[in-house]
């Protein structure tokens, strides 16, 4: 079974060369290939998954001849393969979800541009996901840039154009300052790979020596994938990446790309840093602090917004922030709640995007709530669905979102000093999150006596339907059976350290 | 195991199927599988009742330390039959009620349903599991208030949501205290909390008690959180207003019996500046819920003030924590629970055959529907608390068990409180009576028709009138029964 140790390496590569090959087909053909490349790396992270799972240890890929500490090296635990995994997933359903809208929205000669792009951006998550070596993720967090703003901007009216100069220019800065904290970090340690960069650091600290330096270098880093990743109040780009893109685009930047960052904040912190040395800092409060305040002041924009796609995309603010609570935490706990809901918030946010598009296109194409009056009548499946979506994310009971607020607050109550501000933002951001998805909820499920829009049935959205359901059922799955998903974080933190 | 499981979702699965169905082409095959459905889980539950008695089983565990399991315990005897008793009237009145209403399909498939929600509620073994079905009943029940789909009810149903939604993570946030301070969350009597912590942390235990308190009371309509009930409960169709009012709000009452009685314990709460505020917070409402109905003049929204005033007596009776008023508000349970469910379907009747909503334009009503409003009086008599009826009994019980505690002031207190809200009661249910029955010399004697509304809604209504009277005849058995839960709990 070694041969499997090659899947990860050859899994980036296959959608590197997919790209390559993308872009000299039609856009038919490259959607075929994309397809076919989302399955096979599915797979091929599955059986990595279960690989790393049955032997119950990490394992080194070595690229190239050169040996540590030069060479280029790939990781790949529990947690990387199922994130790889689950990426892969969620980017197989989100690109077919939104497929009829890729076909209306884009001109027909670039189409094929939008799968070269999204087999380049694959290949970056899964790069970001397994690499060991920081320049690698330094080139493959650009890759994901480049390949991010032209996701937003395929879909060509001015608001998006706006939406990726906007996206570009924060997201270079948070590149320059990873490069800047890189480079630092280069400075004090000589080194290049985690592994080796973590025992320099581990030597450094316990000297004493270069203490400012180091945190300098580590906070320019977290502050770096922070404004990558949108925390509040870094978030001002995210509203229109996300609203006016094409919806495949905005499902895969608000679960995948920005999930991606946080993935590999956590490889930082965890395989560079040291979890200790990263929360003997003050950069965790600083993160609880933000944290916390995302969690208010996304539901708050979210709660002001009359666009419903704006609407979740500034939620998205308020989930990220529940994600940086976990971080800020400084607990194992924290961790795991927060890599749960990195699960839990991608899964759910892009079943509320393709869902909205059902819900918006049955009523001309309007994204404002008065005109979603009784869409859900019109569109029963789309209804259906962002009511599950909803309700996860308010955080009933069944649905995913119910347990990572629970495992949020089991982890807060065993850190004294954040225990209160931790419990009661996260009451009051659930009811704030509980009035505008209730709000829309209640709106579209509001009988209208006449409309003039069209109604939709499963015989005129097959694809789009079955994708739902999956959708529904993978929210149910991480609502009902969390512990295996739990155990497995679990695990996967305890390879990294 | 099975009963308990089966008493629970059957009816879900069966509402469920209700609602996926293609809409059947006439009325009758609809009403005879509801019916079926009906008789069935009534069945299953007593069944249920009958032989599983004392048992429980865990189902699955949400994470590792959060059992999901159900028991069976007397608690749950009490509030499961009358949960069962009301829908089962309520359920065969609306079979002639919904005839002038729409989408009888989805009613009765939300009826179901929230049977067997609330089902769970009272098997439910500790906290999480309780409050999983909590939520979902508010979920589940909301349907039933946005029933006719218009812009008031939509309007109700939010207000009901955000409320509900506000309290039930209210006492989220407790459970997770609890779960930090406990040795478990199953429901054991006289508390879970571990000594150590008791001690240690009695003044943040103490906060988030009246916070769980504040939050699960929201369901029961407790003063400052009750302004969702009077908009939610008479917009819904009148059966449902009648379940609404008599039994889902018992599910707020019942989280708070489990949360005081078998999750913090009596010692801890007793005395302290939570039962205190807890007491103020239950008059305040008493006096102002009977104050609102006294106010108002269509008849639904006069009945649902009613029950915010009403309920407060049951929580009056839990905060003072004396024997006698315990037994006194767990009695209060069933007699309001009857009382309130035949006021609404007598109301429900009523706009049934006349159309009329307001107070005023039911002038000469007893000469129309003189059964209907034969037990409308009896019942009404039986909310104001005048023997030989359910509400006599429990009122008195909670009056002297006030009497018998030592709290300072309210043990006084709270029996005038009582019975100023008992006279104000007297004063915005019997003048229905007084019009109907009397209507005045210049009330046109010779013209009006019989309207009786036909047995399907006569005799639910009988049923549940006979019930809070016998509640009040022969109340020994009852309280005998609740005595013995009383004196372990306490």
């Amino acid at each position: 079974m070694d041969f499997i140790r090659n899947f990860p390496c050859f899994s980036i590569m296959l959608c590197l060369f997919a790209g390559i090959i993308s872009s000299g087909v039609k856009g038919r053909t490259a959607r075929w290939i994309n397809i076919v490349l989302l399955t096979t790396v599915t797979i091929l992270s599955a059986c990595t998954l279960f690989y790393t799972l049955s032997t119950g240890e990490s394992f080194v890929y070595v690229m190239g001849k050169f040996p540590a500490p030069w060479g280029n090296e790939i990781r790949a635990g529990v947690l990387e393969a199922g994130m790889a995994l689950f990426f892969c997933i969620i980017m197989l359903l989100s690109l077919l979800g939104g497929q009829h809208k890729l076909i209306a929205e884009v001109e027909e000669n670039k189409i094929f541009l939008y799968y070269v792009l999204t087999n380049l951006l694959l290949s970056s998550l899964l790069a970001l996901v397994y690499t060991n070596d920081m320049f690698t993720a330094y080139v493959f967090v650009e890759i994901n840039t480049i390949s991010a703003c032209g996701l937003i901007m395929i879909r060509q009216v001015g608001r998006t154009i706006e939406a990726a100069v906007r996206y570009m220019i924060m997201s270079l800065l948070g590149s320059g300052l990873l490069l800047l904290g890189l480079c630092m970090l280069y400075d004090l340690t000589g080194h290049l790979l985690m592994s080796n960069m973590k025992e320099s650091i581990a030597a450094i600290v316990a000297q004493g020596e270069y203490t400012i330096p180091l945190i300098v270098a580590i906070a320019l880093m977290t502050v770096g994938l922070c404004i990558k990743c949108a925390l509040f109040p870094f978030h001002a780009w995210l509203p229109d990446a996300y609203g006016y893109s094409t919806v495949s685009s905005a499902a895969m930047l608000s679960s995948l790309v920005s999930k991606g960052y946080i993935f590999l904040l956590i490889k930082i912190i965890y395989r560079v840093v040291g979890f200790d040395i990263f929360n003997n800092t003050r950069i965790i409060d600083v993160l609880f602090v933000f944290g916390l305040m995302g969690m208010i002041f996304g539901s708050l924009s979210a709660i002001k917004e009359n666009d419903i796609r704006r609407m979740i995309a500034f939620s998205s603010v308020a989930q990220i922030g529940y994600i940086y609570m976990g971080f800020g935490m400084g607990t194992q706990y924290g961790m795991v709640a927060s890599v749960f809901h990195i699960l839990s918030h991608a899964a759910t946010k892009s079943l509320l995007f393709i869902a909205v598009i059902g819900l918006t296109d049955v009523s001309g194409g309007s994204r404002k709530f008065i005109e979603l009056t009784g869409s859900a009548y019109r569109n029963k499946w789309a209804g259906v669905t962002f009511t599950v979506g909803s309700l996860s994310m308010v955080g009933v009971p069944l649905f995913s979102g119910f347990i990572s607020k629970l495992l949020f607050a089991q982890a807060a109550v065993q850190v004294d000093g954040k225990m209160l501000p931790a419990l009661i933002v996260l009451g009051i951001s659930t009811i704030l999150n509980a009035i505008y998805f209730m709000k829309t909820v209640i709106r579209i499920y509001t009988p209208v006596e006449e409309t003039s829009y069209p109604s939709v049935t499963f015989k005129d959205m097959k694809l789009y339907a079955i994708v739902l359901v999956f959708f529904i059922i993978l929210n149910i799955i991480l609502g009902i059976s969390s512990q295996p998903i739990v155990d497995m974080i679990e695990q996967g933190l305890a390879m990294f350290a | 195991m099975y009963l308990i499981l089966l008493s629970i979702f059957f009816p879900v699965l069966a509402g469920t199927c209700l609602l996926i169905k293609k809409e059947a082409a006439d009325r009758r095959s609809l009403l005879i599988t509801t019916g079926i459905c009906f008789v069935l889980t009534g069945v299953l539950v007593s069944a249920t009742l009958l032989t599983a008695y004392g048992t429980g089983f865990t189902l699955f565990y949400l994470t590792q330390s959060l059992p999901v399991c159900f028991g069976v315990d007397a608690m749950s005897v009490i509030f499961s039959a009358m949960t069962m008793i009301i829908f089962l009237c309520a359920g065969f009145f609306s079979f002639e009620y919904m005839k002038h209403e729409t989408k009888e399909k989805r009613y009765y498939g939300y009826y179901l349903i929230v049977f067997g929600v609330l089902n769970a509620l009272c098997f439910a073994g500790n906290l999480i599991t309780f409050y999983l079905f909590f939520e979902m009943l508010t979920l589940t029940s909301m349907p039933l208030v946005l029933h006719n789909g218009s812009r008031e009810a939509i309007m109700a149903g939010l207000k009901y949501l955000f409320y509900s939604l506000c309290g039930a993570y209210a006492a989220l946030f407790g459970i997770y205290f609890i779960h930090k301070y406990s040795d478990s969350l199953s429901f054991t009597a006289g508390g879970v909390l571990t000594s150590s912590a008791m001690t240690e942390h009695a003044g943040l235990l103490l906060i988030v008690a009246f916070v769980m308190i504040l939050g699960f009371g929201v369901k029961a309509g407790m003063f400052p959180m009750h302004a969702w009930l009077p908009a939610a409960h008479p917009v819904a169709p009148a059966p449902a207003s009648a379940v609404l009012s008599a039994v889902i709000v018992k599910a707020g009452i019942l989280a708070i019996v489990r949360l005081v009685y078998y999750i913090f314990g009596v010692s801890f709460l007793q005395g302290s500046w939570v039962q205190t505020a807890w007491l103020v917070l239950t008059l305040t409402t008493v006096f102002m819920g009977s104050m609102l109905a006294y106010r108002e003049k269509i008849l639904k929204k006069r009945l649902a003030y009613s029950t915010v005033s009403q309920l407060s007596y049951i929580l009056f009776g839990l905060a003072v924590m004396d024997a006698g008023s315990v037994t006194g508000g767990l009695l209060h349970v069933l007699a309001h629970g009857f009382i309130k469910s035949a006021l609404f379907l007598c109301a429900g009747a009523i706009i049934y055959t006349t159309g009329k909503t307001r107070v005023d334009e039911l002038r000469g009503i007893g000469k129309e529907m003189p059964l209907t409003m034969w037990c409308y009086t009896i019942v009404s008599l039986g909310l104001i608390g005048i023997p030989p009826t359910g509400g006599f009994v429990s009122k008195w019980y909670l009056a002297t068990g006030s009497l018998h505690s030592s709290i300072p002031v309210f043990s006084w207190l709270g029996p005038v409180i009582l019975l100023v809200s008992a006279l104000l009661t007297a004063g915005y249910l019997l003048p229905l009576t007084i019009q109907g029955f009397f209507p005045g010399a210049d009330y046109d004697y010779e013209h009006f028709k019989k309207r009786e509304p036909s047995r399907l809604m006569t005799i639910p209504l009988v049923i549940l009138t006979v019930l809070s009277v016998l509640v009040g005849l022969f109340p020994t058995p009852v309280i005998d029964y609740l005595t013995q839960i009383v004196s372990t709990i306490l």
